[in-house]
C-alpha cells in the first residue's frame, strides 16, 4: 500500500495528463466521463466510505450542480466558470440542510430516507419547477467554456477542467486526512459512543461530511454539464447513486480503490461495448464476488497518516 | 468556589421496573483516588453513565464544580474536564494506536471545520503540537512501540492502557475509570497501579469502579459500596473492611461464588 501511494499516484497523475493526445473523440468521452464519476465517488467516500453513513443520493447532489449551472447559464446567460461557485455552494447548502434531521438515524433508516430524496429531487426536475428545469427534456445548448476570453470549444479543454476538478478533490481529501475534522469523522465511524465519550459533537461532524460530500459533487456536475452542453433529469436518478455507494463499497474507501471502482463500473463497460447487456450481468456477478472476497473492497481504507516521529524501531504497520 | 468537587445528590436512575441507581449520593474530593465498589449488576457502571452523560439520571443532581452537568450530553461533559474509559474496551479499533490517542486531543486543538478543506500554516503547527502530545503519552504508557499499530490487533492489557492514554490525551481534571484492571494479570495490574498513582500526582482526581478488593484496598482514598444501587457504606478503606453491612453483601456473596 505504502508503494502505491508514493509512486502510484504520482505517475497516474501524469499519465492523466497526457491521456487525451493519445485517445480519439470517442475515448476522450469516456475518460471525462471517468474523472468526473471519479470526483462523485470521491465525494461519496467522504460520507460512506470515512463517516460510515449511508448516504444513496449522491446523484442529488451532483445533479443540483450540474442544474445550477446549466440554469444560470441558459436562463441568466451566466458564463460557466461564473456558476462555478454556486454550483457548489447550493449543492452544500442542501446538503447541510437534508442532512440535519436525518444524520441520527441509524444506517438501513438513512439509507432510504437518502433515496427518498434523490426520488423528490428527480420529480421536481421533471415537473419543471419554476419553469427553469425543463422538464423531462432537461436544458440544452449550454454554452461552451471561456476563459480570459479564449472560447475553449475542444473536448480536450473539458478533459482538462475535469482534469483539475479531480486534482482539487484530491487536494481537498488529502487536507481532510491529515486534520482534525478528517479524523473525527473516522473516530464516530469506528465508534460513535467512544467518539462522544472523548469530546467530539458527532452530529456536526456528520453535517459537515454530507455538505462538504455534497459541494464537491456540484462541482462534478458543472464538469458534467459542460461536457454535454446539457441536463437532463435521468442522468441523476436514484440508480446513480446506486452506482456511486456501490463503487465505495466495493473499491473500498481509498483513492485507488475508488477510481478503481470507477474504472470496472463506467470504463470496463465502454470496452466490452458489444457485449451490450451482458455485461452488467458480468458486473453484478463481479460485485458480489469481491463482497465476499474482501468486504472490505478490494483496496481497503488505510487511516490517517502518523507523523514519523512517532514510529520507533520494533513497530510495523502505519 | 473553584474547588473541583464531583457531588452526586439523591440521583435515581431507572430502566423500565428496575432502578439501577437508587437515591445515591457521594462526594469526590479534589485530588482523591476514589473507589466505587459493589457486587455484579449493581449499577455501579450506571452510575458512571450518568456522570458522563451517556444517560440522564430521572432525579437528583449531578454537580461538577459548582455546575449542574446532570443533562449535558457526553461531548459537553468531556469539554468539562471529565474523561472515562470503558468497561468493555471501546476504541477505534482499526485505526492506530497514535490516532487512538489524538482523539483524546480533539477538544484541546483549535482546528476548526474548513481546515479539513484547506490548510493554513497555524493548522499545521496545531497538528506537530498535538502529536508531541500524543508522543508524550504514548512515552508515559510505554505504548511508543505499538504507535502505529491497529489498536485492535494488540493484547487486552494493552488495549487497556491505550484507552487510558486516549483520555489522558484529554489533560482531564477528572478521570474515570470502569474496572481498569479487568482481565489484567498480576504484573499489569501492577503497573495499573503505579500508573494510577502517577496520574493522582498530576493532580488529578481518578474515580474508580473495580472488582478486585486487594487493589480497591491498596488504591483509594475514599470508598463507596452499592447493592443494588443503594449505597451501603461509605469511608476508608479500613473502615469499609470492618463494616459489617458490607461483609454481608459483597465480601460474603463474593466468597459464596468462589
Ligand atoms: N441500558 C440498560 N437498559 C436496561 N437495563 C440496564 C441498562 N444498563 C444497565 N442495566 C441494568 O442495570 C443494572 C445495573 O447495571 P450496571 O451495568 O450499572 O452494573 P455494574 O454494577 O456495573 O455491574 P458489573 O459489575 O457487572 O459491571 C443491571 O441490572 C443491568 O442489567
Ligand atoms: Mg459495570
Amino acid at each position: 500500500m505504502n508503494n502505491l501511494n508514493r509512486f502510484g499516484l504520482p505517475v497516474f497523475i501524469l499519465v492523466m495528463a497526457v491521456l487525451p493526445y493519445t485517445l480519439n473523440e470517442r475515448w476522450q468521452a469516456v475518460a471525462i466521463t471517468f474523472l468526473v464519476f471519479s470526483v462523485v465517488a470521491l465525494s461519496q467516500d467522504i460520507v460512506l466510505g470515512k463517516s460510515g453513513m449511508f448516504n444513496m443520493g449522491q446523484a442529488l447532489f451532483f445533479g443540483m450542480g450540474a442544474y445550477t449551472t446549466a440554469i444560470l447559464n441558459n436562463h441568466f446567460g451566466w458564463p460557466i466558470v461564473a456558476t462555478i461557485p454556486l454550483a457548489i455552494l447550493i449543492p452544500a447548502i442542501f446538503g447541510i440542510l437534508l442532512a440535519g434531521p436525518i444524520v441520527h438515524l441509524r444506517g438501513d433508516y438513512l439509507l432510504v430516507v437518502t433515496i427518498g430524496f434523490n426520488i423528490v429531487f428527480v420529480q421536481v426536475l421533471q415537473n419543471n419547477l419554476g419553469g427553469v428545469t425543463g422538464g423531462p427534456n432537461g436544458i440544452f445548448g449550454l454554452d461552451s467554456l471561456k476563459i480570459l476570453g479564449a472560447n475553449l470549444t475542444s473536448q480536450i479543454a473539458v478533459y482538462y477542467f475535469a482534469f483539475v476538478v479531480l486534482l482539487l478533490t484530491l487536494w481537498v481529501m488529502s487536507n481532510l486526512e491529515k486534520s482534525k475534522p478528517g479524523r473525527a469523522l473516522h473516530y464516530l465511524r469506528e465508534d460513535q459512543l467512544a467518539a462522544e465519550s472523548i469530546g467530539i459533537n458527532t452530529r456536526v461532524y456528520k453535517i459537515f461530511a454530507f455538505g462538504l460530500g455534497a459541494g464537491i459533487a456540484g462541482l462534478a456536475g458543472t464538469v458534467f454539464a459542460t461536457q454535454y452542453a446539457a441536463v437532463s433529469p435521468e442522468a441523476f436518478d436514484f440508480i446513480q447513486s446506486v452506482l456511486f455507494f456501490s463503487i465505495v463499497l466495493v473499491g473500498g474507501s481509498s483513492i485507488p480503490g475508488v477510481m478503481l471502482g470507477v474504472f470496472v463500473m463506467f470504463v470496463v463497460p465502454e470496452i466490452f461495448r458489444e457485449f451490450a447487456t451482458w455485461r452488467y450481468f458480468v458486473f453484478g456477478f463481479a460485485m458480489i464476488l469481491a463482497m465476499i472476497l474482501r468486504p472490505r473492497g478490494i483496496v481497503p481504507a488505510t487511516f490517517g497518516k502518523i507523523p514519523k516521529f512517532l514510529i520507533k524501531g520494533g513497530s510495523h504497520g502505519a | 468556589m473553584a474547588h473541583n468537587e464531583l457531588i452526586l445528590t439523591n440521583v435515581t436512575k431507572r430502566f423500565g421496573g428496575l432502578t439501577a441507581v437508587d437515591d445515591l449520593s457521594m462526594k469526590v474530593q479534589e485530588g482523591q483516588i476514589y473507589g466505587i465498589i459493589g457486587p455484579n449488576g449493581a449499577g455501579k457502571t450506571t452510575v458512571f453513565n450518568c456522570i458522563t452523560g451517556i444517560y440522564k439520571s430521572e432525579e437528583g443532581s449531578v454537580n461538577w464544580r459548582g455546575e449542574e452537568i446532570r443533562g449535558l450530553t457526553p461531548y459537553q461533559i468531556v469539554d468539562r474536564g471529565i474523561v472515562r474509559t470503558f468497561q468493555t474496551i471501546r476504541l477505534f479499533s482499526q485505526m492506530s494506536v497514535a490516532e487512538n490517542i489524538m482523539s483524546g486531543r480533539h477538544i484541546k486543538s483549535c482546528q476548526h471545520w474548513w481546515h479539513g478543506i484547506v490548510p493554513t500554516p497555524g493548522k499545521k503547527r496545531d497538528e506537530l503540537d498535538n502529536w508531541k502530545k500524543v508522543e508524550q503519552q504514548l512515552n508515559f504508557f510505554n505504548l511508543s512501540e505499538f504507535a502505529a499499530m491497529p489498536a485492535g490487533s494488540l493484547p487486552y492489557g494493552i488495549q487497556r492502557r491505550v484507552e487510558m492514554a486516549r483520555a489522558m490525551a484529554v489533560d482531564p481534571t477528572l478521570l474515570i475509570l470502569d474496572e481498569p484492571a479487568a482481565g489484567l494479570n498480576d504484573k499489569e495490574t501492577m503497573e495499573l497501579l503505579e500508573t494510577i498513582f502517577k496520574i493522582r500526582d498530576q493532580g488529578i482526581t481518578v474515580l474508580l469502579i473495580e472488582h478486585d478488593m486487594d487493589m480497591v484496598m491498596e488504591v483509594t482514598d475514599y470508598l463507596t459500596v452499592i447493592n443494588f444501587g443503594k449505597q451501603i457504606a461509605e469511608g476508608t478503606p479500613e473502615e469499609i473492611q470492618k463494616n459489617p453491612a458490607v461483609i454481608e453483601a459483597y465480601l460474603g456473596s463474593e466468597d459464596d461464588d468462589e
